[in-house]
């Protein structure tokens, strides 16, 4: 039975080890061709949140709460046919074995967006949107604390804009 | 009986020949014997706790599994932006991304609302 317990631990720490994420799959893919790629370290974001004054635009949406709440942004934008759907069945795999929940979902013309956060009603963990057309596939990924409240406070100015 | 001389002096092939003809006597029992000193050996076998075989792997897969803990979060991408004005810049692009994509969807609500609003307004009108 110890031997069980022990071998299962050991499988478990294995499987965690090797587990999709917003990083894996960027590291996968961000050196293909037809693929951009950027990625924006929690020692980036630390340095942006020590810029004294974030507004930006004649909206005056601030970034700032936000901002200061990352620690990680990966986007992927691929163009590669041969990569798409292995980007796509990827993330879709992620946000399978996460805890994500659907934000929303919306098909026009063709394309496919999907949101999903991580988190509860105060923060948001993680937030991941994947939008798929049919030569493009674009995958971002967010990690952090950010408040709930102001994050979709700066979606809806943002969508205002 | 032969004397030591006379089997000294006999050739390979017939002491082989006599070792064949003569059937060694077996003692009385040692085939009880025999089966019990081997039924013992077993059960003392199967009482001693044997040496745990599985311990080198398991103990392989956890170290493989501590290795790819420690190891992996080194072995982080790069960031795109040395200059956090550009990080940032590229932070509000990606929200915008967001956004817009947020807003195809809020279209799609607006007009299924303005779609399901529509029987209503006709009631209203009808009544008025």
């Amino acid at each position: 039975m110890k031997r069980i317990i022990i071998l299962f631990a050991a499988l478990l720490l294995t499987v965690s080890a090797f587990a999709q994420n917003g990083k894996s799959i960027y590291q996968k893919y961000s050196d293909a061709e037809n693929v951009s790629a950027v990625y924006v370290s929690p020692a980036m974001f630390r340095l942006i949140g020590q810029i004294p004054d974030l507004e930006v635009g004649d909206d005056n949406v601030n970034l700032t709460p936000v901002i200061r709440s990352l620690s990680g942004l990966y986007i992927l934008n691929s163009e590669n046919e041969t990569v798409n759907g292995s980007l796509r069945a990827d993330a879709e795999r992620f946000i399978n074995s996460g805890k994500y929940e659907l934000l929303m979902e919306a098909k026009d013309s063709g394309e496919v967006v999907r949101m999903y956060t991580l988190g509860n009603d105060r923060t948001i963990e993680g937030f991941v949107m994947l939008a798929a057309e049919a030569n493009e596939v674009t995958f971002i990924c967010l990690d952090g604390q950010m408040p709930r409240k102001d994050f979709e406070a700066l979606l809806s100015k943002e969508m205002n804009k | 009986m032969k004397t030591l001389e006379e089997i000294e002096n006999l050739s390979l092939e017939e002491l082989e020949q006599k070792a064949a003809e003569a059937a060694a006597p077996v003692p009385d029992g040692l085939e009880r014997r025999l089966r019990q000193a081997l039924a013992a050996r077993e059960l003392a076998d199967a009482a001693r706790p044997r040496p745990a075989r599985w311990i080198p792997y398991a103990s392989l897969a956890v170290a493989a599994a501590a290795a790819a803990l420690v190891v992996l979060p080194q072995r982080g991408p790069k960031d795109t932006f040395d200059d956090p004005l550009l990080a940032y810049a590229e932070v509000e692009k990606a929200f915008q991304t967001i956004s817009n994509k947020m807003s195809v969807g809020m279209d799609i609500v607006r007009d299924a609302e303005q779609t399901a609003g529509m029987p209503y307004n006709t009631l209203n009108k009808i009544q008025k």
